[in-house]
């Protein structure tokens, strides 16, 4: 059966401390290289190439010349036009996975804890993202029109005629729920599966309500599993743009939408890059900090 | 009381998952073009989406790609996961923000940036023209790597060593502790961290855009590119085949992994402590 | 004379090659422009490589096309799609080689060959395009040598409405937005473009479409802001769905967007009389190019009348060649119809797309704002 409450993890007997540190066999570093390797080479080249154009500047229709100075930094933070996207793009960023997370918890708890036949009721939550987003997201427009056919069907059961969500705020965030809900669900599932729920259960029968025994054995362990997947959220919510112009109906500019403005529109690489750089060293530290006070839990791993 | 409610939660959710779904077989299977009047049944679509060399292509791309993208990224992520969570700070911080920062970068600033690398490192190596499928697959991999580390870690670091620790005091080596005790546990996360891969890779557009080569093209580019006039019924009709496909092939292997599950049972149990 | 045949004659004559070189004068003295083109397209057959990789934006080549091409020439088309000028830009300008034929905008063919990604195109290669070509499309102005590019189809930039659900009948910018903030308010779509909303708005304020003078890109830059709220959405690929299905009563649109409006539902796609902006879409040899033979075919192959009538009853966008070219090979309703074609007095008023680069950083703020409003 699987573990359960990490004070068990916490007995240190002489043999691990033997083997120093936090005990337990500890995984050789160098199976990190592989990985390290691909991001050094396929991933820090192609950022430093970017970090050293945000140090140019445009010249011509989009010719880069390095400069080295800070003024695309100058020019972004040069009046409140681009924080305020920033501001907004958190906003968004922050309620997108707020909004996945109530959603997606009750569902993975569900889906670890009650349901019979749990891998394939998680497949079958994949399987509508092997569609393509754009057809998916594209189908959201069918779905929000009120000329709808299941809503005209509706509607002599006081279905509102005329409602206005397409190309709205509303119509944003549907839209962002369902594209990022697997990415919230597989993380809590993985980390809700290997609970002992006979924990659980025997904690009720000694008297604690459902909802106490929730938050005294459940939440602890789940904690890391909510983490990833609000990260998983999060991140890459921040750069999303996609959404907020095929349902949002391009009213709305977030930072992934001003960043591909730069790049395209605009031509202007060297700004683009700034802003990216911001975007990505900002979020990098916040993840770092976030990371080093969770980081406690993670040394019992 | 708790199970029902949370049940006819899950109810709506899968239901939400599908609207969409149900839109697209639907229209899959319109007569006509319109995209809010049904126009008769007709299966005609599905035949001009099979004829299409221009969409059976890029889907042939989109999964060979897919595929190997997911198994690499596995193997990278996992082993990354598994050394991380038990490292020194001064070396896993870094290693950390590394990982990190490849799931913030957005995606059109990697696109652009990897294209021009790729490119110089090819003029470096004496290729004209450097890109092509392997350079797809390496972008992706570069973010699902993260993705699947992620997914792993979290899961090992609740899992609590008690298990191996008995192990290894019992005698066993390193490899097949990992083998016997780790890998069967991980095994749901890395399951998950794979269909996420291959997920992020099939959907990929704005990274595959950019460092795709003349010649080759990925379903989501080709679906994006013929926007102006809509979803065409032909692409919904191949959404609706690979959809029917994967079902099918889920409940199959589900179906097949269930009979030989239950024989096994037995030896699980022996060979956890 | 096309260099292909130029070299038959010039080889070194061995037996066949003189039979050859032989028959072929024989040909051409019997007369006959066809059996020279035959002979033409057997040479050119022999010697092209197989492959010709096009990029293009999706749905602009009519399907038959592709496989005419192939049956005359024998190269097989690889086609690749982008869905904007500014991203097809982007990854030549990162280095991506190995398109033989794209298709930009004529603002964009200006771009590309200042920033030196166009191969130039040689017009002795082009014997059919050269005849065919309608004067009017000679030396514009982005490309004025005609050095880099060859028109493939021309349009206009204007607004769309839908007669059954729009009683005013509105024939300038002013009295389109001034509907669009008052009766329509939220049912009318802009173009997703700077050059086109700005450039609009500049031409109703009576300024140039290309506009970069600070003073009065401002004034755009008010009037813009304050027609924010009343905006549908702003979108240039799927505008002419949501007109045709009413979800938007109005729309910033192209005059082939229109004419497909048109052709669905009562509707009027209009040049407005403050003018507005005409556009180009020419065929382009990216650098580094490996077939540039295939793609001067091909350039060639698009400009006999039958061809371009396929394209132009596919696009409904208009066909740069001598307009009686068309009449035979070219439904009526087409040829005839001012939407496609629109009669020279109308064209006056309109402008080429021009910004400087200068300008366009100043009109992608303005823009940026009115989009993050």
């Amino acid at each position: 059966m699987a573990v359960a409450a990490p004070e068990v993890a916490e007995s240190r007997g002489p043999s691990s401390r033997a083997r120093g540190g936090s005990g337990g066999p500890r995984y050789p570093g160098w199976l990190a290289l592989p990985a390290v390797f691909w991001y050094l080479l396929f991933f820090l080249g192609p950022l430093g190439i970017m970090a050293s154009y945000s140090f140019g500047e445009i010249s011509g229709f989009s010719d880069v010349k390095f400069a080295w100075n800070l003024e695309n930094y100058r020019y972004l933070f040069d009046g409140p036009l681009y924080t305020d996207v920033f501001k907004k793009t958190l906003v968004m960023a922050t309620f997108g996975t707020l909004a996945t997370l109530v959603i997606g918890f009750p569902f993975a708890y569900y889906l670890a804890r009650h349901a019979k036949h749990k891998t394939l009721l998680l497949l079958l939550v994949i399987v509508p993202f092997w569609t393509s987003f754009l057809i998916r997201t594209y189908s959201f427009l069918i779905i929000l029109d009120p000329e709808f056919p299941v809503s005209r069907a509706l509607r002599p059961l006081g279905f509102p005629e005329k409602f206005e969500l397409l190309y709205t705020q509303k119509a944003i965030y549907i839209g962002v729920v369902y594209n990022y809900l697997p990415l919230m669900v597989l993380p809590l599932y993985a980390a809700l599966e290997r609970m002992d729920w006979s924990l659980v259960d025997a904690a009720q029968d000694l008297g604690d309500s459902g909802l106490r025994a929730f938050r005294r054995i459940t939440l602890p362990l789940v904690i890391p599993g909510v983490l990833a997947g609000s990260l998983l959220v999060f991140i890459p919510l921040t750069g999303e743009f996609l959404i907020p112009e095929i349902l949002g109906g391009g009213k709305t500019l977030f930072a992934g939408n001003l960043i591909a403005q730069q790049f395209l529109e605009a031509r202007d690489w060297p700004f683009g890059s700034a802003i990216a750089m911001v975007v990505v060293g900002s979020l990098t530290v916040a993840l770092l900090i976030y990371a080093r006070a969770v980081g406690r839990q993670e040394q019992y791993g | 009381m708790g199970r029902r409610l949370l049940g006819a939660h899950a109810v709506l959710v899968y239901a939400f998952l599908y609207a969409p779904i149900v839109v697209v077989v639907a229209l899959a299977f319109n007569g006509g073009r319109q995209v809010l009047y049904w126009e008769g049944f007709s299966t005609r679509w599905f035949g001009e989406a099979l004829r299409d060399d221009t969409i059976t292509e890029p889907l042939r791309t989109s999964v060979i790609i897919g595929l190997g993208n997911a198994v690499i990224a596995c193997l990278l992520g996992t082993m990354l996961a598994l050394a991380l969570a038990r490292m020194r700070a001064w070396v896993r911080v870094p290693i950390d923000a590394l990982a990190y920062m490849t799931l913030v970068t957005p995606e059109i600033v990697f696109g652009i940036s990897a294209l021009i690398f790729f490119v110089q490192a090819g003029l470096w190596v004496g290729v004209e023209s450097p890109l092509g499928i392997w350079t797809i697959l390496i972008a992706h991999v570069v973010f699902n790597a993260s993705v699947v580390a992620l997914i792993v870690r979290a899961r090992f670091v609740g899992m609590g060593q008690a298990l191996e620790e008995a192990a290894y005091d019992l005698g066993s080596g390193p490899l097949s502790t990992f083998r016997q005790v780790t890998l069967p546990r991980l095994a749901p996360a890395i399951l998950a961290g794979g269909l996420l891969a291959f997920t992020f890779s099939f959907d990929d557009f704005i990274t595959s855009f950019f460092v795709s080569g003349a010649g080759t093209t990925t379903l989501p580019l080709r679906i994006f590119s013929s926007l102006r006039f809509g979803i065409s019924p032909a692409i919904n009709a191949t959404a609706a085949m690979i959809l029917g496909l994967t079902l099918l092939a889920i409940v199959v292997a589900y179906v097949v992994l269930r009979r030989s599950d239950d024989g096994r049972q037995g030896t699980v149990i022996v060979h956890q402590v | 004379m096309s260099d292909e045949l130029n070299s038959i004659l010039t080889r070194p004559v061995d037996r066949k090659g003189f039979i050859a070189a032989g028959a072929l004068g024989a040909l051409m003295a019997a007369g006959g422009g066809r059996f020279l083109a035959d002979a033409e397209a057997a040479e050119l057959r022999a010697q092209l490589s197989r492959t010709l990789y096009y990029y293009n934006w999706a749905d602009y080549v009519n399907p038959k096309t592709y496989g005419e091409f192939t049956k005359k020439t024998g190269v097989k088309v690889k086609k690749d799609f982008y869905a904007s000028n500014e991203v097809l830009q982007a990854k030549l300008k990162a280095g991506a080689r190995g398109y033989d034929l794209a298709v930009p905008t004529g603002y964009m063919v200006k771009i590309l060959a200042a920033e030196k990604l166009l191969e130039p195109i040689d017009w002795s290669k082009l014997p059919t395009a050269r005849r065919n070509l309608s004067p009017k499309f000679k030396s514009l102005p982005f490309d004025p040598r005609d050095k880099w590019s060859v028109p493939k189809d021309w349009g206009t930039t204007g607004f769309a409405y839908r007669k059954d659900l729009v009683k005013e009948r509105p024939t300038s910018w002013k009295q389109f937005f001034d509907l669009m903030k008052t009766k329509y308010s939220k049912k009318v779509t802009l173009l997703d473009g700077s050059p086109e909303v700005i450039g609009s708005i500049a031409k109703m304020l009576g300024y140039s479409y290309s506009t970069g003078d600070r003073g009065e890109l401002d004034k755009v830059r008010e009037f813009l802001l304050d027609l924010k709220p009343h905006v549908h959405s702003i979108d240039s690929t799927t505008y002419k769905n949501k007109l045709v299905r009413g979800t938007a009563v109005m729309g910033m649109a192209w005059n082939g967007d229109g004419a497909f409006v048109a052709s669905k539902k009562p509707a009027e796609y209009v040049i407005p009389s403050e003018g507005g902006e005409l556009w180009v879409d020419s065929y382009v040899i990216p650098k580094g190019a490996r077939n540039r033979d295939a793609a001067h075919a091909w350039i060639n192959f698009a400009y006999t009348p039958r061809i371009n009538a396929l394209e132009t009853s596919y696009t409904y966008y208009g066909s740069p060649l001598k307009r009686e070219l068309l009449k035979k090979p070219l439904a009526r309703a087409i040829y005839n119809n001012p939407d496609v074609f629109p009669p020279d007095r109308l064209l006056r008023k309109l402008e080429a797309n021009n910004v400087s680069a200068a300008a366009t950083r100043l009109r992608e703020r303005i823009w940026t704002e009115f989009k993050a409003s």
